[in-house]
């Protein structure tokens, strides 16, 4: 399994994620949706989102559909999320 | 030995453990999100658990350096500088990565600068470091209220965020203050009742941090 090499990815990987996790489930996929609310670039969005794959994060590039670690990934993003909130910070 | 001696190094060693448990949960915030503005969470942190580790060894006399009261000083002040221009840099909606580094590098600059000073500087006059100290406690009380001031806001706006976080704060500045008593007017009663609510500030973050992490933590399983 490869790793996340750039910390500055993770922000990115864990937006997508929440945004591909918390669309709902019978709306189709339109990816320039996805770009608009992620703010990343449509070359880069597919690169991203290949990436995602690669890692084991969503389980194919046709659905989108998060696997069991994309899950666990996003779950323990949106903890650190909750817990900067609770402290006061903003986070765009 | 100076009164209350073993309660004062109790108090300053079990505020150093909080401090360094609370720093595991601000390394995975910075880690998480991968932003260099946010890597004054975990300094800010580990300088204000560095400092107070500090303070105990100093009281304990375990290691004779007559310096170590400045570097405690300059750390602890450190420390609230980097929460403040984290809080700072947070509500930041443009790119602010240029300005975050030319500021982070500044004040490391200043920091090693003040650290080499503290350990290689000969002996400074008693009076000088309570001037000193007067200034650097005031700066850090001015950089926590600022703290407190954005985290309400930031409460307003997003009413659904505890007020834990700005209490905690408002703890840490009545210990701010009463330091201020302690070095002016020698009072025990400053003294202790600023210990005693630093711990509770700092529990009151690790209470944050375990409801974030580890409630949700059970709930999900």
């Amino acid at each position: 399994m490869k790793k996340i090499r750039r910390r500055d990815k993770m922000k990115i990987y864990g937006d997508l994620l929440r945004e591909l996790h918390h669309r709902p489930k019978d709306e189709k996929i339109v990816i320039t949706q996805i770009q608009r609310k992620t703010n990343v670039p449509f070359d880069r969005l597919k690169a991203y989102l290949q990436e995602l794959l690669d890692l084991g994060l969503i389980e194919d590039d046709t659905s989108l559909i998060l696997s069991e670690k994309g899950k666990q990934y996003l779950r323990e993003y949106e903890k650190v999320l909750d817990f900067m909130s609770r402290m006061g910070l903003y986070y765009r | 030995m100076p009164l209350y001696e073993v309660e004062r190094i109790s108090l300053e060693a079990i505020s150093a453990i909080v401090c360094f448990i609370l720093l595991k949960f601000m390394i995975r915030s910075y880690q998480a999100t991968g932003e260099n503005r946010y890597l004054g969470l975990p300094l800010g942190f580990g300088f204000l658990g560095a400092s107070y580790a500090f303070s105990a060894l100093s009281y304990s006399q375990i290691f004779s350096f007559s310096n170590w009261g400045w570097i405690q000083l300059f750390i602890r002040g450190f420390a609230f500088l980097f929460l403040a221009i984290t809080y700072y840099f947070s509500k930041s909606e443009k790119n602010v990565k240029l300005l975050w580094n030319t500021s982070f590098g500044v004040l490391i600059i200043m920091f090693t600068s003040l650290i080499l000073f503290a350990i290689f500087s000969p002996e400074i006059s008693r009076s000088d470091y309570v001037l000193y100290y007067i200034l650097i406690r005031v700066v850090s009380l001015l950089c926590v209220f600022y703290i407190i001031v954005h985290s309400l806001a930031r409460h307003v706006k997003k009413p659904e965020s505890t007020l834990l976080a700005p209490l905690g704060y408002v703890l840490l500045a009545i210990d701010q203050y009463s330091s201020l008593i302690w070095v002016v007017d020698a009072s025990y009663f400053a003294l202790f009742v600023g210990l005693l609510t630093r711990l509770g500030g700092l529990v009151l973050f690790l209470l944050i941090a375990q409801r974030t992490f580890f409630r949700s933590k059970r709930k999900g399983e």
